[in-house]
């Protein structure tokens, strides 16, 4: 299908929109809690807790014989919950670090799951029930109830981010310091893990079981990379998400029984992948770039160095010219000392006095002595170092 | 029981024990959800090196998927060291990414053929016994049972050759390395056999399940035994006991054999952290219990030695003072003064005062110091 | 300053029989502390010697195995808004997308209780503290981009804004440059001369005569605690450190009777 088409048919079909409305507003639930999780370092609680909720569907029909979206979602949630609290508890009272408590949480869960669905299916009496869109996700299965489903209860979870961003903030970055000031920081952290786990149920029916914890993961993931501030990380996130759930729909939709969740996820991840080369200031390329730069300048000030020590031997008055292959000698035979030289030149800290015999001006004296004799400039230098902020993101300065 | 049920446990069994024996070094070197990430990623390996040579008996499906685990963990850490984003989140990006790539180009190229998704999550232990092995006509059995008694032998045999290095730089990378063995050999060497175990036991149990046979049996064992050969048994051990009780809880409810074996190992593993005999949550509140008076009296005692003949020792060191002081219920503070009473520790004087013996002074100093 | 109807000034924070253990090994064993209003103290121990636990056991952070704390005359639980708290730097993810100035809006978080936001009033507050502390230029700034000099001025600012009398510092002076320690330092004095009690946990022995009028010598248990001339002497040092001290040498600043071991 083109594009024309494509757009065509989200506008006039009915169906389409639908299908694009829900996925659409799942991606920028998902999206905007996952914010909260990725910084918190629960990337992977989202891939326990999608997993854990496996059994959670199957119970909730076999207990009712429902396959409506709200009671299968609850059970999800409660199953989902289960798991949290599981790997909590295992965390706590056992000598299990959390990344083997996760693991067992979510494969062990999903065996169960898998158990009961398959119970379900081999009964006699059951009419297929449907249950294995759950694991890889089908938008084309939302009927506008589910959307409104996802609509209401995703807006009743970001209205309670709204309201108690100060809380999950504090919370996030500093939680101790939340106890210090009197906040419950444990029950904060309940309703946080809530919404987290209700925004990760609610996307189960789309995306599926398996791959629901990469909405939540990658638009923050991607949203990071763009910005140094909270909030627009988390509208950023939420924006990213929709467009990927949007997309991925569409594209699942309209592509003949592909199933949904590894589409959206693919567009989720072109976005991080994008997000991680070029975003401003974080970005891999320009990280490259300001590499280059800081190499070339102190490849520069090697080549300054030894001119000013050529300086200091003859003892003139540092205007004697030397040529490039005694600069070239003196580091070992590196490539671009001449290319170095430019770029003193261009700062006026040496000049060509004759072809290929270079000399350091009295400006380039002036350079290395603050560069290189301890203690000269210091002041200067340590507040150049503290305001540039080259530090690289995650590291210590 | 029929034959086909004898193949099929015994095939169970040889898979969780091949998963279990790297699984130990994947729960103590805290890489647990590595194996997540490298048993989704091979899809793609399989699905690739499928698309090449038609044939999914081929031996290149094997190669091209522990290459793509290999590739993962490569991937993630790769990732990571961007410092762009934390390493939790850089498994999280990196294998869904790979598995959906694998999904979608079976659901788009190959629906027809018989890789199919639901195997991909199910497994399908209960017919792989249908896909035999012959040579010259000869039937040898399950071909995935001898790919999989291939990986095990080859798991016991890398576990046995490389022990020491391995157990050296699980517990102190920086020493391994001052010993002369490459820590990031061993990294990917060891990920590389994860890979290949992970390829071998998918067609049978699929993609998840294959993370609840490598972590569950070793962290349950973990809680039994501070040893790691007794471990490295241990896990094999629950980890068959997991394959055969699940395979006929499946079969009483004619359910997933595989995500009965899963759940299986989920059970052995609550047992163990509910009443393992040292490290378990039932022996732990029985001993805490019992340390409470212990804890108390100690802490009694430490309490007078640093109130003697202090200006306040008269007021401190009072019966009635422990009630306020160290928020002693009456009974309680009775309880473990007659205790250390009892011991030769202290004294009690007229008035209710207590007093340390020289033998109560003498243990107070040994426990304070450590 | 807070007295109590017979005129004597109540004590800052009184600990009483404070023991804290993790699982079933104590770390700090029937502490006996009274922190007096108005002064600088430091809390000197070893590594290990459970100073960062005692600040945490204070605020309720770690559980408490027996004992009470009071602050200014009341349990803690009803005096924390007179209560600040920087805690150690490396605590945090620096990392966080946040920036300076935000960072130091959660102190007044406390006093707005829930939901409700900072507003202009706390920012100009806010920008007053980093003033304060010299970081002003910086308020804009992503936080992963300071020093560690400057991380810990922004904590420190945090607690300023907190408007409390009562400063508990986990290590404000690890690993800070010189200009950020003359920072601090310009601050404590500060908060004395307005009448505030400032705790540090304290790591550098050199500095504790110049820095402080009081300290407390921890070692599991109370080794000795009263002004720095009575209290910071060299055999109180030995107690809490063992016996192998050449590096006190001088610490003290006293020279050791009959000119040294």
């Amino acid at each position: 299908m083109s594009d024309g088409g494509l757009f065509h048919a989200l506008l006039f079909d009915y169906t389409l929109r639908t299908v694009a409305l829900g996925a659409g507003a799942l991606g920028a639930v998902a999206g905007a809690l996952g914010c909260f999780a990725v910084l918190r370092r629960q990337s992977l609680l989202g891939d326990a807790i999608s997993h854990a909720a496996l059994p959670g569907i199957g119970l909730a029909f076999l207990l009712t014989g429902s396959r409506a979206t709200p009671v299968l979602v609850l059970g999800a949630a409660l199953a989902g919950w289960i798991g949290t609290l599981f790997v909590l508890g295992i965390v706590k009272h056992s000598r299990i670090p959390e990344d083997s408590a996760l693991g067992i949480i979510l494969s062990v869960f999903f065996g169960i799951g898998l158990v009961i669905l398959t119970f379900v299916q081999r009964r006699p009496t059951a009419a297929q029930a449907g249950l294995e869109t759950f694991l890889f996700g089908q938008a084309a299965t939302l009927m506008v109830r589910d959307v409104l489903l996802i609509v209401g209860v995703g807006a009743v979870a970001l209205l309670l981010l709204a309201l108690f961003w100060k809380e999950f903030k504090l919370l996030t970055f500093d939680r101790e310091f939340g106890v210090a000031l009197g906040f419950p920081m444990v029950r904060i952290d309940v309703l946080l893990t809530t919404l987290l786990v209700v925004g990760i149920v609610l996307g189960l029916q789309t995306v599926g079981v398996v791959l629901m914890s990469a909405l939540v993961v990658a638009p923050a993931a991607a949203a990071r990379q763009w910005t140094d501030s909270l909030s627009v990380m988390v509208i950023l996130a939420g924006v990213l998400g929709g467009i990927a759930g949007v997309t991925g729909a569409l594209v699942s939709a309209t592509g003949g029984g592909v199933p949904t969740g590894p589409t959206i996820v693919l567009v989720a991840s072109a976005v991080v992948v994008v997000s991680l080369l070029v975003a401003p200031g974080r970005g891999l390329v320009s990280e490259l770039v300001r590499r280059f730069r800081v190499r070339r300048r102190v490849r520069a000030d090697v080549v300054l160095s030894d001119l000013y020590a050529l300086a200091a031997q003859h003892g003139e008055s540092g205007e004697h010219a030397h040529p490039v292959a005694v600069l070239r000698a003196m580091h070992r035979g590196q490539a671009g000392t001449r290319r170095s030289l430019g770029v003193l030149a261009e700062r006026g800290w040496a000049r060509e006095v004759e072809p290929d015999r270079w000399a350091i001006t009295p400006e380039g004296v002036e350079r290395a002595r603050t560069l290189f004799l301890p203690g000269a400039g210091e002041d200067g230098a340590g507040a150049q170092v503290e305001d540039r902020g080259v530090v690289a993101p995650g590291g210590e300065p | 029981m029929s034959a086909l049920d004898v193949e099929i446990q015994l095939l169970a069994v040889v898979v969780a024990v091949a998963c279990a024996l790297p699984g130990v070094f994947l729960v103590l070197r805290r890489l647990a959800l590595m194996s997540d990430a490298i048993s989704h990623s091979i899809l793609l390996g399989i699905v690739l090196a499928f698309f090449w040579v038609q044939d999914l008996a081929h031996p290149l499906l094997v190669l091209a998927a522990t290459a793509t685990g290999v590739i993962t963990v490569a991937l993630v850490e790769a990732l990571h060291r961007t410092r762009r984003v934390k390493e939790d989140a850089a498994i999280a990006l990196v294998f869904p990414a790979l598995f959906s790539v694998a999904v979608l180009l079976i659901a788009r190229y190959a629906g027809s053929v018989h890789l199919d998704v639901d195997a991909v999550l199910l497994g399908e232990i209960a017919f792989s016994p249908f896909r035999r092995l012959e040579v010259a006509g000869m039937d040898l059995g399950p071909r995935s049972l001898w790919l999989m008694s291939a990986i095990l032998v080859l798991n016991v045999a890398a576990l046995a050759v490389f022990w020491k290095e391995l157990k050296v730089s699980t517990f102190d990378a920086g020493l391994a390395a001052a010993m002369g063995f490459s820590p990031a050999l061993i990294h990917y060497g060891f990920m590389g056999l994860v890979s290949v175990t992970a390829v071998g036991a998918f067609d049978a149990v699929g993609s998840i399940l294959v993370v609840a046979l490598m972590i569950a049996p070793p962290a349950a064992a973990w809680l039994l035994t501070d040893r790691l050969p007794v471990m490295v048994v241990l896990s094999g051990a629950l980890a068959a006991f997991s394959a055969v009780a699940g395979f006929w809880a499946a079969r009483a409810i004619d359910a997933s054999i595989a995500g009965s074996m899963a759940a299986m190992a989920g059970v052995v593993f609550l047992a163990a952290i509910l009443f393992a005999p040292h490290r378990g949550v039932v022996a732990g509140i029985r001993r805490r219990a019992r340390q409470r008076l212990d804890f108390a009296r100690t802490m009694l005692m430490v309490h007078l030695l640093n109130h003697e003949g202090g200006a306040r020792a008269r007021v401190e060191n009072q019966m009635g003072h422990l009630q306020e002081h160290l928020q002693w219920s009456p009974d309680f503070a009775r309880r473990v003064v007659r205790r250390a009473e009892r011991q030769g520790l202290l004294e009690r004087q007229s008035g209710g005062r207590l007093r340390l013996t020289p033998l109560g002074r003498e243990e107070a100093r040994h426990r304070m110091v450590r | 300053m807070i007295r109590r109807e017979s005129g004597a000034p109540v004590p800052a924070i009184e600990v009483n029989d404070l023991t804290v253990a993790y699982g079933e090994q104590p770390v700090l064993w029937d502490i006996d502390l009274t922190i007096r209003q108005g002064v600088l103290t430091a809390i000197v121990g070893p590594n290990g010697a459970g100073k960062t636990t005692l600040i945490k056991a204070i605020l309720e952070l770690v559980p408490r195995a027996a004992g009470r704390v009071e602050v200014l005359g009341r349990p803690y639980r009803d005096a924390r808004g007179e209560v600040a708290y920087v805690p150690q730097r490396g605590s945090v993810d620096w990392d966080f997308p946040t920036s300076v100035l935000d960072v130091v809006l959660m102190g007044t978080y406390g006093r707005l209780g829930w939901i409700r936001r900072p507003g202009r009033r706390e920012r100009r507050e806010a920008m007053q503290a980093l003033e304060k502390v010299g970081m002003e230029a910086f308020a804009d700034r992503q936080i992963s981009q300071l020093s560690g000099g400057q991380q810990q001025r922004v904590f420190l600012a945090r607690a300023l804004v907190q408007e409390a009398r009562i400063h508990l510092m986990d290590e404000p002076f690890q690993g800070v440059d010189a200009r950020t320690e003359k920072a601090i330092v310009e601050v404590l004095r500060e908060l004395r001369a307005r009448g505030d009690t400032v705790v540090c946990v304290h790591h550098a022995l050199q500095t504790v005569r110049e820095y402080f009028d009081e300290v407390a010598l921890l070692n599991v248990r109370m080794i000795a605690a009263g002004p720095v001339d009575e209290a910071f002497t060299e055999p109180n040092l030995r107690l809490a450190y063992g016996g192998r001290v050449p590096f006190l040498q001088g610490v003290t600043g006293f020279e050791a009777p009959g000119g040294g071991p």
